[in-house]
Parts: structure tokens; sequence; C-alpha cells
């Protein structure tokens, strides 16, 4: 069974017994490709070949965030026209259709018209980025991860043997001494420089050692930090796990980077303030905690051992005499009272008896019997007061002023 | 319980109470020197304990600074 041909294309499918040859393959190559047809395209130049006495130039166009790039040819003109002075670096715009070499299968792409993209056309291009990154919250706070106070070892991406290297490194070890770095470099601006971060970044990110990553580079001209507004840069430290910290430039630099990190140091010494706490500053902030801790512990020692002082010199314990003073004093008290009341007694006695005696006297008849009368008694005591009262030869007692005699009756 | 067991606050509070009951007087004479013999043998207790807490610190200081 033979293959059913297209017109002058050979078989239709090629098979192990039917292989196409080269030409056939690379002539299909060639159609396929052409199907792209003329497309925009927005890379920066990476290098710029112009071959003497040919009016072709060769471009190397790289992407600005990924590690891909396309060779470029187009008549000097077109060069001239749309990007005079164009140099390495530059980023520009050009509509171009792709382009299959048979002989040495090579592909390119043709511009027929190169324009270079001017900063401010870069800016207005960021500011897009940053509106589009903000909505989607990239830059949103509660997303911000804390920093950990004391990191075991700190991640740094920056330039190899830069100012910002030597300033993070320095001032983070005068701080704690004890720091560690992992440092990896990459390029800090132009082509190239993104891919190698966000490597580097990836890198740190899933070392479980490093717990804050800093991305650090000195100052530079817009087009220099371009790399740190770069948007798939950006995505990556959004995702990352570990914290990230932007120290990129001078003070007044803010690339995206720095509203998509999770801390903005304003300079790369900044940085290294704001990763590691200041050894001398903690051992002081500890000796004053102790210091605080003593006299709390102290104090409240102290003020108890005043109460219990204070309770041991009350009267009760610290006289117990006075108990007994006390109740001395009452005894004391009470048997004055009972002296007095009992003196108050005896000489009321006394008055009564006086009294009594005085009244008993009043009727005693002792006046009348000084006056010569006489009491006659019975026997019996019973005064005798009538003759019948008594008979003949009763015993009387007859009591006289002075003593008293015993009578019989003679006759009644 | 005995008094070496007290802990601090209820060697304390019951030193607070005989100091009370003894101001309140009132007793008798023997219960008053029962109370007042207990009212001092609560202050040593916590004195003791005060003693004690100190010089745990003082060792803890002295430690402290020869690390």
């Amino acid at each position: 069974m033979t293959q059913p041909t297209e017109p002058d294309k050979g078989p239709v499918k090629s098979t192990p017994d039917e292989p196409w040859p080269v030409r056939v393959v690379s002539q299909k190559i060639g159609a396929w490709i052409a199907k792209l047809g003329w497309v925009w395209v927005d890379g920066q130049v990476a290098q710029i070949s112009r071959r003497p006495g040919s009016g072709v130039v060769f471009l190397t166009l790289r992407d600005p965030s990924a590690d891909l790039s396309l060779t470029v040819t187009a008549h000097r003109d077109v060069l001239d026209a749309g990007a005079p002075e164009l140099a390495e670096g530059a980023r520009v715009t050009l509509h171009a259709k792709p382009e299959f070499y048979p002989n040495r299968g090579t592909l390119s792409l043709r511009a027929d018209e190169i324009r270079q993209v001017g900063l401010g056309e870069l800016l207005a291009r960021l500011e897009k980025l940053k509106r589009l990154l903000a909505a989607e919250g990239l830059f949103a706070r509660e997303r911000k991860r804390r920093l950990p106070f004391l990191p075991g070892k700190i991640g740094l991406i920056t330039g190899k043997g830069s100012a910002a290297e030597r300033d993070v490194l320095m001032n983070a070890r005068r701080r704690w001494p004890a720091v560690e770095f992992r440092v990896l470099h990459a390029l800090v601006q132009g082509p190239g420089a993104v891919p190698q971060i966000i490597d580097a970044l990836k890198v740190l990110d899933h070392d479980d050692t490093v717990d804050v990553i800093v991305i650090a580079r000195g100052g530079g001209s817009v087009e220099d930090l371009l790399p740190f507004s770069d948007e798939a840069l950006c995505r990556a430290v959004f995702g990352a796990r570990t914290p990230v910290v932007s120290a990129i430039g001078h003070e007044t630099d803010t690339p995206l980077l720095d509203y998509v990190a999770d801390l903005r140091a304003s300079t790369p010494t900044d940085a290294a303030k704001r990763i590691v706490p200041d050894l001398a500053d903690e051992l002081r902030l500890m000796e004053h905690a102790r210091a605080r801790l003593d006299r709390a512990v102290l104090g409240m020692i102290d003020r108890e051992r005043q109460r219990i002082e204070a309770w041991r010199s009350r009267p009760v314990l610290a006289r117990p005499e006075s108990l007994i003073d006390q109740r001395a004093a009452e005894v004391t008290a009470l048997r004055d009272r009972a002296g007095r009341s009992f003196e108050h007694r005896v000489r009321r006695a006394d008055d009564d008896l006086r009294h009594t005696v005085a009244r008993l006297r009043a009727l005693s008849p002792a006046a009348t019997l000084q006056r010569g009368y006489a009491i006659v008694q019975r026997p019996d005591g019973h005064v005798v007061r009538a003759a019948d009262e008594v008979a003949a030869g009763d015993l009387l007692r007859i009591r006289l002023a002075d003593g008293e005699l015993q009578a019989a009756v003679k006759e009644s | 319980m005995s008094d070496e067991d007290l802990s601090y606050e209820q060697a304390r509070t019951e030193l607070a109470t005989v100091v009370e009951r003894l101001e309140q007087g009132g007793g008798s004479l023997e219960d008053s020197l029962a109370l007042w013999e207990r009212g001092e043998k609560l202050a040593d207790v916590c004195q003791r304990w005060l003693e004690g807490a100190r010089d745990r610190i003082e060792a803890a200081r002295a430690a402290r600074t020869d690390q």
C-alpha cells in the first residue's frame, strides 16, 4: 500500500520503511515555523554584532525574566531607523517573523521594525505591573511573614564582591558575631539578572537551615534596578516560604520587590541591623531583666519580713507580760473593789451595830435600874409583872443596876 | 500537720488570727498563754521561711556571677 502523497510533498506520513529525506523534513519544519507569522516581541538586547560590509545585523534578544533568548536578524537600515545607537542591555519591541535556515537548520527572527523602549515607557509598564500586583494582593500586609528574632542562618543573594555584600556581612557580624550566612552570588543588573536571582531564591528557600533571605544590591540607575521590579521575581519572592528582606539601592529607591518582600530595608546596612539583634543590647537587656527580677523578689521578701516584724512587735506578742499585767491589773482592781466593798460593808455593819446597840441601850432597863428599879424574872426568864404569875417558894432572879440577886417568894 | 510543714502563707494567716484573738482578749489566762506561745512559734516559722528564701536568692546570685 503506498502512502497518499500530497502534491510535491512526498508521502504524508513518514514510516520506518518510507522515511522522509532531510530536505523534506527541513522543508516541513520551515513550513510549520512560517505558520506563526508576524509577531511583536518584547525583549532585552544581550548582544549586537554588526558584520562589516554586510547590511545585516545580528542581535541576541533575551527574555528579561527567563533564561531564554532568540537570535534576531535585521537590515542595518531597520535598526538605524528604529533604534539608533542601540546598546546592549536596551529593552526593545520588534516586529518580526520567524525564519528557518534549512542549510544549517537554524532558526531566527527577521525583524522589519525595531523600537527602543524608552525609560518612560519602562516606568509606565512598571506602574501598571505595580497596580496589577497590588490588586492581586501580593503587597497585602497580612501576608507578610514575621522575621525570626534570631535567625540560625541567613541566606544572602547579592552581587559577587559587591559593596552590598560587604555591608550586610560586616554589619550583621558586628551586631551578632555568631551569625551564619549562606551567600549566593547573582547578577544584580542587566539581562540574565532576574533568572539568576530567582534560581538563588529557590535554592535558599528550600534550604531548611536558612531562616531569612536577604536580596541586597547597592545604589544604581533606574535601569540598573529594573530587574528588582520584574514580575517573575516579585511572584517568586511572594511565593517563598522563607521570609524575604529587600535591600535594594538607596533609601529613596523602592523597586516592586520592596512591596512584595516581607520586610523592606532601606539599604544593605539597614538590612543587617533589621535581621540580627545587637548582642550588646541584648546583654544589657538581660542585665536589666535580672536586676528587675532581683528587686522584685527581694522587695517582696522585705515587705513580708516587715509584716512579720510588725506583728511580732504588737504588744500581745512582744510583751506577753502585758497579758499578765492586764490580768494582774484586773485582779488588783477586783481586789481593791473587793476590799473597798468589804470595808464599806464592815463600816455599814459597824454603823448598824452601833445603831442597834444604841437602840438596845435605849430599850435596855439599865437606866431604870440605875434609878433603883429592879427586874424580877422567873427561872425561865419570864419577867414577872404580876404577883399571881408566881407562887410561894418560886425562885426569882432579881437584876439590879449592879449585879443580881437570887430570891424565893415567901408568899404571893 | 506539724508546724514545720506549714507553708509561709498558712503560718502567716494563722499568726494574724492569733494576734487578733489575743488583742480581743476575753480568753482564759491559760488560753491566752497558749495563744501567745502559738503566736511566737508561728512568727518563727515565718521568719525561717523568709530567711530561707533570701538564702536561696543569694546562692542563685552567687552562682550567677561566677558563671
